[in-house]
């Protein structure tokens, strides 16, 4: 018995370490800013100076907090990195200023609370400003979206109009369901009334799969995911010519951190300038969307 | 992704997983068996006190205690948070395991008959020894069925470690399949943690037979 308990201490102990080392390694390999870094979302800000809303001059780190389920603009790539336009773009910034970027991954429905208590200093993901102006203080816009309905190609779908008496998915918390619950100016509440059904999903890989299942008939989303998931997925899929809206994306960042948010506003510009905004662009195939425009 | 890039990614957040799970274990089990002294006190007050505890971590969703326990720091004292996700999520199962865990302690401890208390007092055992070298062996044959359901659970519960962006096994599954929009990742996920419970399943087995003297 005694052995036995002995073994299982010592596996215990064995998996508790290798947890804490796992995460504490990559705060000294801050360099690499990739996976390692943001698989330790929690501990490798260990090494940040600490308060985010202290003096800009002193900052070394750059936190970016990001939904990793939102390709192209931040997901896992194929080395099982996190990636997209938005986090090479901030890692550009990050250059310029001699920060180190932290992506850390959050869960989107909590990205509220992540920003307030100083878990991460900005949220930079295909994150929509219309709508939010209250409670962030965002950057310039860098892209111009548009939320737009996904439906399979043989439905026979082709208008809002069509959507009547159907049921419509779309992302909790996302900027589409805000839209589509809006009954200010602009607002989609009057479209959503004709739908048979408003489902919100927590992922748009389950959205597609009941899309393709036929359990629900269209999926409301961001034009730039749109387009990357029917890219993914193949073909059954098409995007109605009728936006819901036009929108824009824009860094978002704690309401009053203007000083943060100025000095990444001179980089958009700078990186807009000197063409690394529309390389990025070109590499994530949204070229056609970017809103940043060189002087 | 290549699928070895993906079972390396899975393995990684695996490693995080089994770091919830162990450190859960090994903070509850304890902490579990002192509420259950508690919870049986004769003081109603301190009694009282551990049963709104107990009530309250069952009464509510594991989610929103981990939230709670993460976030309340800062909510309180607005302090930075930062370094507190891990320690948070540690925190959170563990109260909320040990809660589980009392119960059953309590269940055992009380099935004990009192002949066994008024021998020991007879045979001259202070209460401590009573409990440590008598009372205690006896209830852990009897509650390890119990313990084993709730921590095959507790393995599939380390998923809520989501909600505080923890790059647990599951959520990294769930961004691979963002990113592959294939259900493969979900599946090797389910191996995995079926292959742990396995495990553990057979763990604990062992322990059950190893203890199963007197029969």
């Amino acid at each position: 018995m005694k052995k036995y308990v002995a073994i299982l201490a010592a596996v215990c102990l064995a998996f508790g370490v290798s947890a804490c080392g796992s995460s504490s390694s990559s705060s000294s390999s801050g360099s690499e800013a990739s996976s390692a870094s943001a698989s330790a979302s929690g501990s490798a800000s260990a090494s940040a100076s600490g308060e985010a809303t202290t003096d800009e001059s002193e900052r070394t780190t750059f936190v970016v907090g990001f939904d990793a389920e939102y390709p192209p603009y931040g997901y896992m790539d194929d080395n099982g990195e996190y990636t997209g336009f938005d986090l090479e773009l901030a890692q550009a910034v990050c250059d310029m200023e001699g920060w180190e970027l932290v992506k850390t991954p959050i869960n989107w429905d909590s990205k509220d609370m992540e920003l307030n208590s100083g878990s991460i200093d900005c949220i930079w993901n295909g994150f929509t400003m219309n709508g939010r102006e209250d409670d962030y203080t965002f950057s310039i816009p860098y892209v111009d979206n548009s939320q737009v309905m996904v439906v399979a190609e043989d439905s026979g779908i082709n208008s809002l109009a069509d959507l009547s008496g159907k049921i419509v998915g779309v992302q909790a918390a996302s900027a589409a369901l805000t839209l589509l619950q809006s009954e200010e100016e602009g607002g989609q509440k009057a479209l959503a009334d004709t739908f048979a059904e408003l489902q919100e999903f927590a992922d748009y890989n389950s959205a597609f799969v009941e899309l393709q299942a036929g359990s629900i008939d269209a999926v409301a989303m961001d034009i730039g995911v749109a387009n990357y998931q029917i890219k993914t997925r193949g073909e059954g899929y098409k995007i109605l010519d009728e936006a819901l809206n036009t929108e824009q994306y824009a860094v978002g960042f704690k309401k009053g951190n203007t000083e943060l948010c100025d000095i990444v506003n001179k980089d958009l510009e700078e990186l807009t300038n000197n063409g690394t905004v529309a390389e990025l662009a070109e590499k994530y195939d949204i070229s056609d969307l970017i809103c940043l425009e060189a002087e | 992704m290549s699928f070895s890039t993906m079972l390396m990614q899975l393995s990684s957040g695996m490693v995080k997983t089994t770091g919830i799970f162990f450190w859960t274990i090994i903070l509850s089990l304890p902490l579990g068996l002192f509420v259950s002294f508690g919870r049986m006190s004769k003081n109603p007050a301190l009694k009282n006190i551990v049963k709104i505890y107990i009530s309250v971590m069952r009464g509510t969703p594991l989610m929103l205690q981990l939230m709670m326990v993460y976030y309340f720091p800062y909510l309180l004292f607005g302090m930075n948070i930062r370094t507190f996700r891990f320690p948070a999520i540690i925190i959170g199962f563990t109260i909320n395991y040990a809660a589980y865990f009392a119960e059953i302690f309590r269940s055992g401890i009380e099935s004990m008959p009192v002949g066994q208390y008024e021998a020991a007092k007879l045979l001259g055992y202070s209460k401590s020894q009573t409990f440590i070298k008598i009372i205690l062996p006896q209830v852990i044959k009897r509650i390890l069925p119990s313990i084993t359901n709730e921590v095959i659970t507790l393995v599939k519960d380390t998923s809520l470690a989501f909600s505080l962006s923890y790059m647990e096994m599951f959520t990294v599954a769930k961004q691979i399949v963002a990113k592959e929009a294939t259900f493969t990742p979900f599946i090797v996920a389910a191996i995995f943690y079926y292959v742990f419970n396995f495990v553990v399943a057979a763990v604990m087995e062992h322990f059950e037979k190893k203890l199963s003297y007197y029969r």
